[in-house]
């Protein structure tokens, strides 16, 4: 099952979100080593202050040592329990990864992240500003890491090549 | 004037040695007990596969039946070793296949094992009777498929915790029909297609001789009755998908089947479990030595029921829904408590999700004078309770905390953790295990290096300041076969300083710490006999300055030199890297 997510990231003050500054495209990647994401979460530097990020944001392999199989057998159990098994997410014979391909225009290295290791689209629209370094990109965005969060807007194309606002749909 | 016995008789009292410590001591005595011994071993364990070929365990063995192989680092199960990493078992196949027709036991821990592999053992070992595969990966159905087929004497097919490629369901169908010696077959790590259920059912029923079940998730619950009224036998089971609607039908059909097992002793399985069907397994708990509910999601009033109801308990494995209340009444009810596993339901979590603290463990402990191993996950711990816990319970023989929050401190006194896990090394004399976690500094590992005289494997994670914190441990535990160690600042000083010690353990993991490139050509060039690997997937080592840290660095002892079998992002460092300095 191969599913196609283009994310796009709208600076404060553009009308309309169909016209990203910044368009990131996800690729759920069915071979994706899932095993290999060793560096790419070492990557991120833990650039804001240590308080405002948990294991889980800083993107820690391997941490807390809860084997990968575990994992997987425990999370198909919570996906099951909230949401219809036709879903495919977590059935028999969809991909077991979590882990989609962030590439970002302009930029040649692309970046891998684990969607399932981000509770909430703020932290996932985060540690993606994190990855591509956008605030030295952009020296003329100030405030807080909130508020230039909240600034960006996550949008997707989904199978149909309609572009829809992340947020609204369930984090899950 | 000698003195010995004839070989015969030499060979007779060997027999009774199956231990490989004792196999091993018995070696060494002298040139013809080395002779004897090696032409009558039978088990043969290999730690590191890589540490020795298969020609040479095949030249100095020349007659065993059993294999043992170990393949990949422990930090493998996390993810730390990135994929391709090695590994792989099919030349030990291959060389025994030609070497040994009559191979019966295979056990494979951390090893890739292909279809073909899988294909040549079915085809070379006539007598074949034992398949283990431990959390490996790199076969599908097909490869179960051939070994269904032609293994007429296979007794074992056990596939705990591996990664199969499903391609077929009806793979078990290849078990010809007059196929009837399986006693144990695990295939809960199949996924869920992978497995037809009719064939299921008449293996099941024309297997008589079968003790152990473990079924996967897409066996459903309303099956398990008929499975188990074939195979009253049973002595461990390990059910599917434990839920359905609830139905009193189904419920006193499964309830009768599970009565109908009088030897049952270990239960298993429980995904999506339904407490309403929980009770149904009442009738069998006075027995049960073992339980694994660690994939039972339900809350701790369930738990606690049912671990009331199993008074011979002597291992248990489940998820922190126990809560402390659990593990109190676990406390009172199960005196013959040996292990515990306590694993975390929410792991990412920022916020606890539910009330098991120190206090859990504290209470066990107290509680249960025979525990002798424990893993426990949790958010908060205390010097205190680490205390009591030691004093309390001295007979630990594995002692395995994971505080999930990295450097957490002692929640009351804001101190290190220190002072707690010395006292675990202290009292517990006969430790061989342990796994540190919180907020540690050097302090902790002089503690260790003190104490821990009989400590063979020890895990650490952000812990230590400096490097004297690992030059504690490498100068100290006598026992150290096994060290893994992730993000603690140890950098090269410990290591240079302590590089014959590495020879006498089996494999030190470095990952995320401060061990420099040069360190690691030094290391390689002057101790021969190990293998010290670098992996790093930012590119060669030697594109960045030498002082710059190395990703990942794992060194073990091999007397079978570099391998060849490395992926693009490993380097070995050998004796001739001290060339290109």
């Amino acid at each position: 099952m191969c599913m196609e997510l283009q994310l796009g990231l709208a600076l404060p003050g553009s009308d309309t979100w169909s016209r990203p500054l910044l368009k990131l495209s996800l690729y759920e990647d069915i071979n994706v080593n899932s095993k290999k994401r060793g560096f790419d979460h070492g990557y991120l530097e833990d650039e804001f202050s240590a308080a405002s990020f948990k294991n889980y944001e800083k993107g820690l392999v391997g941490w807390p040592p809860v084997e990968t199989w575990r994992r997987k057998k425990l999370r198909c159990q919570v996906h099951n329990h909230m949401t219809a098994a036709e879903n495919g997410y977590c059935g028999g014979r969809a991909s077991n990864s979590t882990y989609v391909k962030v590439k970002m225009e302009g930029v040649v290295i692309a970046r891998k992240i684990d969607i399932s290791i981000h509770q909430s689209f703020e932290k996932l629209t985060t540690t993606l500003m994190t990855m591509f370094d956008i605030f030295s990109h952009f020296p003329f965005i100030f405030g807080s890491v909130d508020e230039n969060r909240r600034s960006f807007k996550l949008t997707y194309q989904d199978k149909e090549g309609d572009w829809l606002i992340a947020e609204d749909v369930p984090w899950r | 004037m000698a003195f010995s016995f004839p070989d015969e008789v030499l060979e007779h009292v060997f027999s009774f040695i199956q231990s490989d410590k004792d196999r091993n001591a018995v070696s060494m005595v002298c040139k013809s007990w080395y002779e004897i011994e090696r032409w009558c071993r039978r088990k043969v364990f290999v730690g590191n596969c890589y540490a020795v070929s298969p020609r040479m365990v095949i030249r100095r063995f020349p007659e065993f039946r059993s294999i043992e192989l170990k393949g990949k680092p422990h930090f493998a199960d996390f993810n730390l070793v990135p994929d391709g990493w090695g590994g792989y078992v099919f030349p030990w196949i291959e060389e025994m296949a030609g070497a040994y027709p009559w191979l019966e036991e295979i056990r494979l821990k951390r090893m890739v094992v292909t279809d073909e592999s899988l294909e040549l053992i079915a085809k070379s070992f006539k007598n074949f009777k034992v398949l283990v595969l431990s959390s490996c990966e790199g076969f599908s159905t097909d490869g179960l498929a051939a070994i269904a087929a032609s293994c007429k004497n296979l007794k074992e097919l056990d596939l705990r915790d591996c990664e199969v490629d499903d391609l077929s369901a009806h793979w078990l169908s290849h078990f010809p029909e007059t196929y009837t010696s399986l006693v144990s077959l695990n295939i809960s790590c199949l996924g869920s297609d992978e497995v037809s259920f009719s064939a299921l059912e008449r293996l099941v029923g024309r297997c008589t001789n079968l003790k152990t079940l473990r079924l996967n998730r897409a066996v459903p619950l309303d099956k398990i009755s008929n499975i188990l009224r074939h195979a009253p036998q049973l002595v461990e089971f390990g059910t599917g998908t434990y839920t359905a609607d609830v139905r009193p039908d189904v419920y006193s059909d499964l309830a009768g089947a599970f009565s109908s097992c009088k030897e049952l002793k270990s239960l298993s399985g429980f995904w999506d479990v339904v407490p309403d069907y929980l009770p149904a397994i009442y009738p069998v708990c006075s027995k049960l030595t073992s339980l694994n509910l660690s994939y039972a999601t339900i809350q701790s009033p369930d738990l606690i029921k049912l671990v009331s109801h199993c008074p011979n308990l002597q291992r248990l494995l489940v998820l922190d829904y126990i809560e402390d209340s659990g593990l109190e009444v676990l406390a009172s009810s199960c005196k013959d408590l040996q292990e515990l596993r306590v694993f975390p339901s929410d792991p990412f979590g920022a916020e606890p999700n539910v009330s098991l603290t120190e206090q859990g463990l504290v209470a066990v402990s107290l509680g249960c004078p025979k525990l002798q191993s424990v893993l426990y996950f949790c958010r908060r711990m205390s010097n205190e309770a680490l205390v009591t816990i030691a004093r309390n319970r001295p007979n630990f023989t594995r002692f395995r905390l994971c505080i999930i929050e990295p450097k957490t401190a002692d929640y009351l006194t804001l101190e290190p953790l220190d002072v707690g896990f010395g006292a675990i090394v202290q009292y517990c004399k006969d430790l061989k295990r342990l796994s540190l976690s919180g907020l540690l500094t050097d302090r902790v590992f002089e503690y260790i290096g003190t104490y821990a005289k009989k400590l063979e494997m020890l895990s650490v994670a952000f812990a230590g300041d400096s490097d004297l914190g690992l030059h504690h441990v490498l100068s100290g535990c006598e026992s150290l076969r096994k060290l893994e160690i992730r993000d603690c600042p140890f950098g090269d000083k410990a290591l240079l300083a302590n590089a014959a010690k590495l020879e006498t353990m089996r494999s030190l993991w470095m990952s995320s710490c401060a061990v420099s490139f040069a360190a690691c050509k030094l290391l390689g060039q002057k101790m021969p006999r190990l293998n010290v690997e670098v992996i790093d997937e930012r590119g060669p080592p030697d594109s960045r300055p030498e002082n710059c840290p190395v990703d990942k660095l794992y060194i073990y002892r091999s007397i079978a030199g570099p391998r060849c079998d490395m992926p693009p992002f490993v380097w070995t460092m050998d004796e001739d890297s001290g060339l290109r300095l």
